[in-house]
This record gives C-alpha cells, sequence and structure tokens, in this order.
C-alpha cells in the first residue's frame, strides 16, 4: 500500500454554528449518512478520532497552563486520520463526512511525514 | 463489530418519548425543561458514539444513563442546586444506573401513560396539550411540530413556554399520583388524541408522509391507554376503531399526482383490509358495556363505509341512523349536514334537503367550504339550478387548497352551462 495518511483538523469558532438542535427524527437521519459514509470510505478511514472536549491544558517550558490558546478564535474541535494517494483523495473523504462543516467550522488536512 | 446497525424506523424519536417520560417521572414534571435537554444531549452524543463503535447492546440503557447523568449535571447547575438535588435525591439515588437501566423496558408503559396524562392536564392551555404531547411523548422538533399542524415555528414555541410555564408552578411533590387516580382525566386524553389523529386525516397537506405520522402516532398512544387498565374502556377502545377504520383508507383518498379523491372516485381494492380488520376487532371490544359514545357513532359509520363492497351500495340507512345518534350525543350541525348526504342516498335530495331546512348554520359553518359543497350538490340533483350555481361557486372560493378545489370541480359539474 502506497498509501498516505492525513491528519484531518476540525475547527470550529466556539458560539457560532450553533443553529437549532437537530430533531430526533433528523438525528436519525445523520446517524444513517454517517454510517453510509464511514461504509463507503471504510478503507481510507484509519482512524475515526473523534470529537474534543473543550477545555485542556498547555504546555510550556514555563509550565502548565489551562487551555486551550484563550487568544485563538478557533478552537480545534476534533480529528480524524485518513488514507489517501494524494490531497484529493483525502479531501473528498472529510469534505463527504455528513455533517462536518457547517458555519464556523473548517477542515484542516495535513500529510503525516512517515518513515 | 457489526456491519452499520440498522436503527429500526423512528428509533430516536420514540425512544426521546421514552427516556422524557421515565426521566420526568425521577424528577418531577417542573423539571421538564431540563429533561428534555438532558435527553436531547444524550442523542448526540449516541449519534457520535454508535457511528464510532457501533450500537451498544442494549441501546436503550445506554441512551438512559448517558440522559440520566446529564440530566444529574443539568440539575447540580440549576439555581437553588442544593434544594432541588434534596428534593428529589431520593427518587434519583435509589433506582441508579443498572437497576433502572435493567427494567427500562418493563416500567416504560406506565411511564409513556403517565406523562400522556400530564400533557392532558387540565390546567394546560388546551393549544398547548397538543403540541407538548407531539413534543415530549412523540419527540417531534418545534419546526416539524409546526409543519405537521400547519402552523409557524413561533406559535409552536409559544404554545410549548405557556405549558412549560404551567408545569413548573406544579406542586414540588407531584411525582404524579398512581395512574389509577387520573382516570378522571381520561375524556381530554382523548380529545387530544383525537385532534391528533384529525390533524394528519382531515388536514390537507400534500405531504402524505407527514399526515401518516401523525395518524400513526394517534394510535400508537391510544393503544398504550388500550392495554393499559387504565385505559382499556369500551370508548378508549371505540377510538382506535375509528382511527384504524379511518388510517385504513387514508392512502386511497389521494390519487398519483397528490390530489384528494372522493370516497366514490376511491379504489376501494387499495384500502389497508389488514387495517380495517382491526379496527373492525376494536370495535367488537367496543360493544361491550352499557355506553355508547361519539366514538362508538364515528367508529360506527366509518365501519360501514369500510364493509360497503361499493359506494352504490354502502348502508346509507344506518349511516343516516348512526348520524341522528351522534347528532344526539354530541350535537353538532356538522353532523346534521352528513346525515343529510346520506339520507340523499338513500332517500333522495328532495327529503336531504327538507332535513337541512330549519338548519341555520353558525358562522364558522356557513363560511366552510362543505356547507356550500353538499347544498350545490343537493339542489343540483333536486333540479334548482340557479341555487346549485350559486352554491357551487361559494364552495370553489371557500376551498382551501388547490386539492380540494379540484376535487370539487370534479363533483359539483355546474347545472346551467
Amino acid at each position: 500500500m502506497s498509501q498516505r495518511k492525513y491528519l484531518v483538523v476540525l475547527r470550529s469558532q466556539p458560539g457560532q454554528g450553533q443553529g437549532q438542535a437537530p430533531s430526533p427524527e433528523q438525528m436519525q437521519k445523520m446517524y444513517a449518512a454517517f454510517n453510509e459514509w464511514k461504509e463507503k470510505y471504510k478503507n481510507e478511514i484509519l482512524d475515526m478520532g473523534g470529537k474534543l472536549k473543550p477545555d485542556g491544558k498547555v504546555v510550556r517550558a514555563s509550565g502548565v497552563v489551562d487551555g486551550p490558546f484563550m487568544e485563538a478564535k478557533e478552537i480545534i474541535a476534533g480529528f480524524m486520520v485518513v488514507g489517501a494517494d494524494d490531497y484529493d483523495g483525502a479531501v473528498r473523504v472529510a469534505s463527504e463526512c455528513p455533517g462536518v462543516i457547517s458555519p464556523g467550522t473548517s477542515l484542516e488536512i495535513r500529510e503525516m511525514v512517515t518513515f | 463489530m457489526a456491519s452499520p446497525p440498522e436503527l429500526v424506523e423512528h428509533y430516536f424519536r420514540h425512544a426521546y418519548g421514552k427516556l422524557v417520560a421515565v426521566l420526568v417521572r425521577r424528577v418531577g414534571v417542573r423539571h421538564l425543561g431540563l429533561v428534555e435537554d438532558a435527553v436531547q444531549g444524550a442523542l448526540m452524543a449516541a449519534l457520535t458514539a454508535w457511528v464510532a463503535k457501533g450500537v451498544p447492546e442494549k441501546p436503550e440503557a445506554w441512551l438512559y444513563r448517558v440522559a440520566h447523568n446529564n440530566l444529574m449535571g443539568g440539575l447540580r447547575r440549576d439555581a437553588g442546586q442544593a434544594r432541588i438535588l434534596e428534593s428529589v435525591g431520593d427518587h434519583l439515588a435509589e433506582p441508579a444506573q443498572d437497576e433502572a437501566s435493567a427494567h427500562f423496558d418493563g416500567e416504560v408503559q406506565d411511564e409513556l401513560l403517565r406523562m400522556l396524562f400530564i400533557c392532558c392536564d387540565e390546567a394546560l392551555p388546551q393549544e398547548s396539550r397538543l403540541a407538548l404531547a407531539l413534543k415530549t411523548l412523540c419527540g417531534f422538533g418545534t419546526g416539524e411540530i409546526a409543519h405537521g399542524l400547519f402552523t409557524t415555528e413561533a406559535n409552536i414555541h409559544k404554545r410549548l413556554a405557556r405549558a412549560r410555564e404551567k408545569l413548573r408552578q406544579f406542586p414540588i411533590n407531584t411525582l404524579t399520583p398512581p395512574l389509577e387516580t387520573l382516570q378522571g382525566r381520561l375524556p381530554s386524553v382523548y380529545a387530544v388524541i383525537y385532534l391528533l389523529f384529525n390533524e394528519g386525516y382531515l388536514s390537507t397537506h400534500q405531504e402524505h408522509a407527514i399526515r401518516r405520522e401523525l395518524c400513526d402516532e394517534a394510535i400508537r398512544l391510544a393503544t398504550l391507554l388500550a392495554i393499559h387498565s387504565v385505559g382499556a374502556t369500551p370508548e378508549t377502545f371505540a377510538l382506535l376503531a375509528l382511527m384504524h377504520l379511518h388510517a385504513a383508507r387514508l392512502a386511497a383518498r389521494q390519487d398519483a399526482t397528490g390530489g384528494l379523491l372522493l370516497l366514490e372516485e376511491q379504489d376501494r381494492s387499495s384500502w389497508d383490509h389488514a387495517g380495517i380488520q382491526t379496527g373492525i376487532q376494536w370495535l367488537a371490544r367496543a360493544a361491550s358495556g352499557t355506553t355508547f359514545t361519539r366514538y362508538h357513532a364515528e367508529a360506527g359509520i366509518a365501519a360501514e363505509h369500510c364493509l360497503a363492497p361499493s359506494f352504490a351500495t354502502t348502508r346509507w340507512s344506518e349511516i343516516a341512523d348512526l348520524y341522528a345518534m351522534l347528532q344526539r350525543i354530541d350535537p353538532s350541525p356538522l353532523h346534521t349536514l352528513n346525515r343529510a348526504v346520506a339520507v340523499a342516498e338513500w332517500k333522495g335530495p328532495d327529503i336531504a334537503l327538507k332535513l337541512l331546512e330549519g338548519l341555520v348554520p353558525p358562522s364558522w359553518l356557513e363560511g366552510h367550504y362543505l356547507w356550500a359543497a353538499v347544498l350545490a350538490d343537493l339542489h343540483r340533483r333536486a333540479g334548482h339550478l340557479e341555487q346549485a350555481d350559486q352554491y357551487r361557486e361559494q364552495a370553489l372560493i371557500a376551498a382551501p387548497t388547490e386539492q380540494v378545489r379540484g376535487a370539487l370541480q370534479r363533483r359539483l359539474i355546474p347545472a346551467r352551462k
């Protein structure tokens, strides 16, 4: 397998894009769409990753403080690892993930250096 | 891990209703808002977790655990936290995780019924009861409720807010009385269920799926009542019979383009005959006891239509009599109007018109397309051409939707060219 690995980082602006909560019926549709997406790209999705809690720690030489970086407008909300031949392939998998891109969110895709 | 697990239709929506009912029982209806948030959060968590890891072995227990934890957190955050936790602590502590989730399925019927009685509490404004039942018991979102009831989302928010406001004022220790003591509320429960059904059945909404769903929910709630000792009355059975018999013909009321089909135009072989059987069985059970309610009369009428081999061979005399009984139980000029339609088939248009002669329709009925449409039809058949065309025009103007107008245009042929 000459697949490359890509880290997909989901960024979101806190307090933004928090539209109306979906109804249970809409959630069930999202659930079905997610599973379909997951099935379609089962060979590409190496690690589903997950959502990240909004708070954390930042470690610097000077010590440990509460994080994430409060000055950042966007925080990292989730991640996953995708295997693909090139950036186009990775972008396709990530951008087809249902409901991931909404107002105030963005995906950053970075190829991981492997040896 | 199994391949992508399929959830049964409306799983999330029905799980929402069950979880809300069970948790309201634990902490009291005053905290309905917090309960709903907790359940919403649990479903959101399931959405992510179940996609990643598959559906857990006992999905409802999983949901219950998460919702319960969310609710505890919510109560703690809420103002006056210490006091609230004290007052609900006993109920929260004792059944905790394992036991509660183990018995989750068994107890849920009772809790759903209890919630149904809460939604139909007469202290709540009438127009809030239906919205509250749709939101909490059926798990519809406010947008979906507005869509189904043909109103704005703001209006639904208002109705729900009024209900929640009232519920917050309920005494702290109304951890709801035993179900048996709630029997007095049955008439209000019937009214809400029937209203819910009619919203689906009578709605001129072109989207069949939405209407079907409202009807199905009404039948689901009435079935809950019928299989529980607290609600197993002939009146419940009659209501259930009525809804099954109507629902069996729901699909046949629509043509391929979404237009409405009149009874005589419908393909009777496309009626749901299993549904009719179920309705007839409930009707047989409703015939026990000594009460004859409006639901008995209406179910009887629906049964006559369902069992008639054709429009022409319908037993119109039976139907006319049943409408007369309905009129005695629950007087409404609409019943007289319907009776006139049956009498016209049975004895001819002149006698039908005589029946309506002394009737002064209230303003809501006079402006209604049905009133004008029936009169247009009867006058045309009696040879009163001028009146026929006048009423025809009125009926077409008053038609609430294009579908109804289309059906009227087919049915009411202009008397004079």
